[in-house]
């Protein structure tokens, strides 16, 4: 999952960037504004964090103008400024949660993951396909109710995949979400884990749960459990 | 910077002008136009006398007058004068008194007028001169003699008369002009006394040399007055409670510093050490948000302030709660009245309905209701004031609220610091505020089987219910 993080205050935005990255998170950057806005265009972005006192662009405005060229990733705000007043403003500018300063970094990991969740038409933080169950909070998979062990890069491409069950997505839509510089493109590696993926979580090759659409890239193809 | 005294004074004093200068205008025409008219009733009167003191000669032609009857006629320059001519133009008789005073009793056409005619002597005096064309039948033969009995007076009685009207016409409109100014003066003086007095007042309120305006101002003024009061009570109000939150913050803060500090002077390891002032940093940041949102309301009923109507506020609030609790499967209803109006903060009404639905759209399992209504006068206690009150109602299905926090109230018995976060701190917050405008928070049991809050604070006068 690939994370925007606009924000002016550095110390805030680097253990913000810091967590992530450890959360498992490919995170990009912005300072101010006019920053957040270039890399909101520019980046495949799955959900932003977007602070509300910016310098150049408020972060208001930074939230309408991304919405307004239909960018539709979840925005989630940050906000010294606890009051309803705020909280609606925010919202109605297009923001689609809010966590107050000063916050613990859970909460905002929390939110994010819902955010993400709800971008992908999940309810709850455990997304369930059949007998692969992936919890999103404690970033566990289990299929039959058995735990299969996943490495990181592993566990963010089922993720991804899982969020979006159903969809097809692009070999190079999992590559940018797993590195933030494009610095090596190398299709094989995705290839590479999807093997592994299919082999750990269907050993006996019966579940088939991803499969290959030549040329246009996988899908997640076990039906979604509602709830 | 323009004065409503000096603009009435100028605009009174060209009225005066205009209406005093019109009529001393018109009193002169008409003063002179009857001394015209006396002046040649009198000189008639002299001619007809000239006529009847004619003297004639044996043929009983006329050869001039007896001056036996006024004196005037025979002392020179005296300024009565009279002659008698032919019609052709040849003076037959002049009175003694035209002695060394020249006088042309003709018109410049050589044609007596029938009208006063006004001419001035050479030492400069004025004389009106009128005449009379008379055919004088004289002898048995009946023979006409034309003449013309002439006379003149001097202006000088006239002049004086209407010197001295003027003088007295004049000195009685500019004093009559100068009372009416003056007076009009006075009675701004007296009118505007207490705009002074408000203007000293509210210097002395600056120099605070006083705390609020004094009563005994008329009607017009009173309104102002009270509206200043308001204004100055509620800014005090303001200030007490900027200090106050001051003061509470400041104080509170000390505790869990003191407990920090007290941790790491002792010999906790570190584990223990982080543990501590992780709890106490928790609880300092507590107490910051419930006083900055203590300060941030806006403190009760403010002058000036526009009706709040209650509808768009809680649409508002809906569209951004159901926003928030995307995955959640659930209903806000509402039935609020476009005609409700909230006399107060906006932002005051937005935080209390805020935090009210959202502790609602936590809590509950499906359906929320949010209805607003004028209170009826049976639904009142004691501890609603008096006009029209809003009951904003916020309902859900959920698990309600713990008996014993429904009970006691959000705040009886709870310093800031203790509140707990999910109902308590929210609605503490909601009860404060709804406090601060005179109204209350009531929490019940909902039909819908959760918690009911009823939110009363003051409407709008001009709300109006369903």
């Amino acid at each position: 999952m690939r994370v925007l993080i606009v924000e002016d205050e550095p110390a805030l935005r680097e253990s913000l960037r810091s967590r992530l990255v450890d959360a498992g998170f490919t995170v990009d950057i912005a300072a101010d504004g006019e920053e957040g806005l270039y890399a909101g265009r520019e980046c495949p972005v799955d959900v932003a964090i977007v602070d509300l006192g910016l310098p150049k662009l408020p972060g208001l405005e930074l939230i309408r103008r991304l919405r307004a060229e239909q960018r539709k990733f979840p925005i989630l705000v940050l906000t010294a400024r606890d009051r309803w007043q705020d909280k609606v403003e925010g919202l109605q500018a297009g923001a689609d949660d809010y966590v107050a300063k000063p916050f613990e970094f859970e909460e905002v990991l929390a939110r994010l993951q819902a955010l993400l969740r709800r971008a992908g038409g999940w309810a709850s933080p455990s997304l369930t396909c059949g007998p692969v169950v992936l919890d999103t909070r404690a970033q566990t998979v289990s299929v039959a109710g058995k735990a299969v062990e996943l490495t990181t890069y592993e566990y963010r491409i089922l993720e991804h995949m899982m969020l979006r069950a159903g969809e097809v997505i692009s070999k190079t839509e999992l590559t940018e979400r797993l590195y933030d510089q494009d610095f090596e493109r190398d299709s094989n590696t995705i290839e590479v884990f999807i093997g592994r993926l299919r082999r750990k979580l269907d050993p006996d090759d019966r579940l088939k749960p991803i499969e290959t659409l030549r040329g246009r890239g996988y899908r997640f193809a076990l039906a979604r459990e509602t709830g | 910077m323009y004065s409503l005294t000096r603009r009435l004074l100028v605009f009174v004093s060209i009225g005066l002008a205009v209406f005093f200068g019109l009529t001393a205008v018109t009193l002169d025409a008409i003063f002179r136009d009857l001394a015209q008219r006396s002046l040649r009733e009198l000189l008639d009167a002299q001619i007809v006398a000239l006529i009847a003191a004619a003297e004639t000669d044996v043929a009983g032609r006329v050869k001039g007058a007896s001056t036996e009857a006024d004196a005037r006629l025979r002392t020179p320059g005296s300024g009565l004068y009279a002659e008698i001519r032919s019609l052709d133009g040849r003076s037959l008789w002049r009175s003694p008194s035209t002695a060394g005073t020249f006088i042309d009793f003709a018109a410049p056409n050589g044609v007596t007028l029938p009208a006063l005619r006004i001419a001035r002597l050479a030492d400069g005096t004025r004389v009106a001169i009128s005449g009379r064309g008379i055919s004088w039948e004289y002898g048995h033969e009946r023979s006409v003699q034309e003449l013309v009995f002439a006379v003149a007076t001097s202006m000088q009685p006239y002049d004086e008369q209407l010197r001295a009207f003027r003088t007295q016409l004049y000195g009685g409109l500019v004093a009559a002009a100068l009372l009416v100014l003056a007076s009009i003066a006075l009675l701004l003086r007296w009118l505007t006394s207490p705009i002074r007095r408000l203007e000293s007042e509210i210097a002395a309120l600056e120099g605070g040399r006083l705390a609020v305006l004094g009563g005994g101002y008329p009607r017009e003024l009173a309104g102002v007055a009270q509206a200043v009061n308001a204004l100055l009570e509620s800014e005090r109000r303001r200030i007490a409670r900027y200090r106050d939150t001051l003061g509470n913050l400041a104080h509170s803060l000390k505790t869990p510093l003191a407990v920090i500090q007290s941790a790491i002077s002792g010999s906790a390891d570190t584990a223990t050490l982080t543990r501590q002032i992780e709890g106490e940093l928790g609880r300092m940041r507590g107490i910051i948000e419930h006083q900055l949102r203590r300060a941030a309301t806006s403190g009760g009923r403010v002058m000036g302030q526009e009706p709040v109507p209650v509808a768009p506020v809680v649409q508002e609030l809906r569209v951004a709660l159901l926003k928030v609790h995307a995955t959640k499967d659930f209903a806000i209803e509402t039935a609020i009245d476009s005609g409700l109006l909230f006399a107060g903060d906006r932002a005051d009404l937005l935080e209390a309905l805020g935090n009210l639905l959202d502790n609602a759209c936590k809590w509950c399992r499906s359906r929320v209701r949010v209805e607003a209504a004028l209170l009826g006068a049976g639904e009142r206690d004691r501890d609603v004031p008096s006009g029209p009150i809003l009951r904003l109602r916020v309902e859900d299905d959920g698990p309600g609220i713990p008996e014993e926090l429904r009970q006691h109230g959000p705040m009886r018995g709870r310093r800031a610091d203790e509140t707990t976060p999910g109902h308590g701190i929210g609605l503490a917050m909601v009860a404060e505020m709804a406090e601060l405008y005179g109204g209350a928070l009531r929490l019940d049991v909902s039909p819908l089987g959760g918690c009911r809050v009823d939110l009363l604070v003051p409407a709008a006068p001009d709300s109006t219910a369903r």
